[in-house]
């Protein structure tokens, strides 16, 4: 796997920026804001026709074999134009869990609907603000389970979940259809994420993981969507370096451009610096997969990119001044988007804690 | 094995066998001189082993390898402390120059020939009092003498000019034109009548940088290494010399493994800060900015192997790095309490939180301020304007002081 952006490489990041360019702006993303339990249909059709469901994974299961660097260009296109619908990385996790652990049988059950991207996946691990709790809240016996998944991303509108749940020997990871499954709609500053409290009530569910390595299978899956969304984020926060670069370069007061002020371009060349790092830890963290450094890779790369993310959302907005702060402007759209991505896939915390545990040698 | 990872694998272990005698424990204790001394001997043994000169012409004496060779050496060389400080710029960048624009070029190769070997040392006459980030605001100056040229005027922030045997400068040869046209570029002998070195003391102790007073020397037109007048291109050209260097993602500062030993090794309220939740995040937010700079270096380094060529961020390092390392120094110092006041002047600043701390200040002005390296970034790879610059297109002589 190359981490160079070769050829083949390039294409895949130009042609899904080409199309997510012509089919996705903030008119259309603006609305979903206001209500519960939509997404923007057309990302998510335009995902499945440009074959990115697909993408890695693998070929007998009708995907295309490719990896983590190929999926990290199209989740950071998909971040520079805010993505409507965050099936991409949910998918992309749950597919992921059972194809690394899975059997036969469930990988044939289950992956070739969430290759052709018919089926939406969700993974729900964490329990509220622990991201991957010693000892997960709900409850698997007599393969069925109990209890409420909450806050999972994409769980309004999935179709099956992976879940950390515990059983009578401890966690173990289960798979299970959501159909009858109660989702609670939550109301958030970023609706499109479709956020459900799910609520399991004698769920059949099967097995995908049990015993010791639970934990490590469950922080894997979680590393791994980790990755996708700081790409996704590194996306974001390289749109709005540019668009506060663009506006800083039109925008006149005082007699020239605002880009000309160093408080103003000194702030858009820290974005740079902000961004390009995420972008190199993104590229480092998606060529580790399957080495014994991929945690702390993902960390860093997480950790670097909510930063970017987050620090070229405020600054974009300062640099616009009034006009950023409008509804139809949309730069609050990034604004949600960073704080969504922030707080899915564990959060800054969790990662720091993770990324120290290993360099201190805890983690062994 | 890839060809580059033999190399570097033979480089490692020819560094390995000459650490004992030139490396860290053997500069321990030494005196100016019997350092400099020592680095001497160093450079000629890297000459000897073909390590010198690794990407210059055979010619010259060089290896004739690419940056690749050299970068790869130069990264194992970091680790081991050697004393290569005092020819870091007189290879880095006089010599080089001396080498593409010298004009007499049998001079020139005898020059280049000492200078590989140690046995002479070249310095950077550009900063004055008046002009340091803007160096095309330098007032030194050059007036015709009989067939030559009489300098007059002061350098400083001289890097090891106390060592030099020659340098290179840039002087206003005419006032009446803008500041960027007015300018010339000499090489000078450091030794002759009327050349005046003196040492500067910086905060940390140490007087590696220099003043350096010219009073009537006279040099031969033969000296001229620009068209006259044409000496800022040849300046830029100096400081575009060094475009791949080895990079320390420490910020030339102590690895993070240090600071991870001291947290581990310290206990507040009979805690270990180890497990400090401030602690461990300052940890992982370096960990994550330094991860990202090894990955820009890492990734250049395999795109121009590819023959590629590797992105601007690589412009980020010296910024980002030490910043951060002044941070985490102060920090590192913050953990130890009263026990952080011991401080030895000659410790060095790569394993020495102290030292790094204390010197961290010239790291973050020296070779581009903090505030220079962000105009580049915003100018030259964001296309954002030049500052407001009151000085463009007036005579150098009409500037308002």
């Amino acid at each position: 796997m190359s981490i160079l952006y070769d050829e083949a490489q390039q294409s895949i990041a130009n042609e899904s920026r080409r199309v997510l360019e012509a089919r996705v702006n903030k008119d259309q993303l603006l609305p979903l804001l206001e209500s519960t339990g939509r997404y923007h249909e057309e990302f998510w059709n335009t995902a499945k026709e440009q074959g990115w469901t697909a993408l890695a994974m693998p070929e007998e299961y009708d995907g295309l074999a490719l990896g983590l660097v190929e999926l990290g260009l199209i989740a950071h296109q998909a971040g520079r134009t805010l993505s409507g619908a965050p099936f991409l990385t949910s998918s992309f996790g749950m597919a992921k869990a059972i194809e690394i652990y899975g059997s036969d049988a469930q990988k044939e059950k289950w992956l070739r609907g969430l290759a052709s991207g018919e089926s939406i996946g969700v993974v729900a691990i964490a329990s509220g603000a622990d991201a991957l709790p010693r000892q997960p809240r709900l409850v698997f016996a007599n393969d069925r389970i109990d209890g409420i998944a909450t806050g999972a991303t994409g769980g309004l509108a999935a179709d099956m979940v992976v879940a950390l749940a515990q059983a009578p020997e401890g966690p173990v990871l289960v798979v299970a259809q959501l159909d009858g499954v109660e989702r609670q709609a939550i109301s958030s500053f970023d609706n499109s994420r479709c956020v459900a409290d799910l609520h399991f009530a004698a769920t059949p569910a099967e097995i995908l993981v049990e015993g010791q390595d639970t934990q490590t299978a469950a922080l894997h899956i979680l590393a791994l969507q980790a990755v996708i969304t700081a790409h996704e984020q590194t996306g974001g926060a390289e749109a709005l370096m540019e668009t506060a670069r663009d506006y800083a370069l039109t925008r006149r007061a005082f007699g020239q451009v605002i880009g000309a002020f160093q408080s103003v371009k000194h702030r858009i060349a820290e974005l740079y610096a902000l961004v390009e790092l995420a972008r190199a830890n993104c590229i480092h963290a998606a060529s580790r997969e399957g080495k014994d450094d991929f945690i702390t890779a993902a960390a860093a790369a997480r950790l670097s990119a909510t930063e970017a993310y987050d620090t070229a959302a405020r600054d974009c907005i300062q640099i616009h001044g009034g006009i950023g702060v409008t509804w139809e402007a949309g730069l609050h759209l990034h604004m949600r988007r960073a704080r969504s991505l922030a707080i899915e896939q564990g959060n800054t915390l969790f990662w720091e804690d993770i990324l120290v545990d290993r360099l201190t040698g805890e983690a062994a | 094995m890839t060809d580059i990872e033999t190399y570097r694998a033979n480089a490692a272990q020819w560094l390995e066998s000459v650490a004992p005698i030139y490396g860290k424990a053997a500069r321990n204790g030494l005196s100016g001189e019997q350092d400099l001394a020592l680095g001497r001997r160093y450079q000629m043994a890297k000459f000897d082993a073909g390590y010198a000169g690794i990407n210059w012409p055979t010619e010259y004496g060089g290896q004739g390898l690419s940056h690749i060779e050299k970068v790869t050496f130069e990264s194992e060389e970091m680790k081991h402390g050697f004393p290569t400080g005092y020819f870091g710029i007189s290879l880095g960048m006089p010599v080089p120059i001396l080498m593409q624009f010298g004009p007499d070029q049998e001079f020139a190769k005898e020059r280049v020939l000492k200078a590989l070997k140690g046995e002479e040392i070249w310095c950077q006459l550009f900063s004055e009092p008046a002009g340091g980030s803007d160096l095309a605001g330098l007032r030194t100056k050059a007036e015709p003498d009989g067939n030559g040229w009489k300098i007059n005027g002061q350098k400083l922030w001289t890097s090891w000019a106390q060592y030099s045997d020659y340098g290179v400068i840039v002087v206003r040869t005419d006032p009446n034109v803008p500041k960027h046209k007015g300018l010339t570029y000499f090489w000078v002998d450091m030794k002759a009548p009327g050349v005046d070195v003196r040492p500067i003391r910086l905060a940390g102790g140490d007087s590696h940088v220099n003043e350096v007073f010219f009073d009537d020397v006279k040099i031969g037109d033969d000296h001229r290494m620009s068209p006259v007048g044409g000496g800022f291109a040849v300046a830029m050209a100096t400081l575009m010399i060094e475009r791949y260097v080895a990079t320390d993602s420490a910020g030339f500062g102590p690895h993070l493994d240090l600071f991870i030993d001291l947290a581990k090794a310290t206990e507040i309220n009979g805690r270990s800060l180890i497990a400090d939740g401030r602690i461990r995040q300052q940890i992982a937010r370096n960990y994550a900015m330094r991860s990202g700079l090894n990955a820009i270096t890492a990734r250049a380094m395999l795109m121009m192997q590819a023959g590629m060529t590797p992105g601007p961020e690589g412009s980020l390092n010296k910024l980002v790095s030490v910043r951060s390392r002044q941070k985490l120094s102060e920090l590192a110092i913050d953990l130890q309490g009263s026990d952080g006041f011991a401080y030895d002047d000659h410790a060095q600043q790569k394993d020495n939180w102290t030292s790094s701390w204390i010197n961290a200040p010239t790291g973050r002005i020296a070779g581009g301020a903090d505030e220079m390296l962000l105009n580049t970034i915003a100018e030259k790879i964001l296309g954002l304007p030049q500052d407001h610059r009151p000085d463009k297109g007036v005579a150098f002589n009409q500037i308002p002081a």
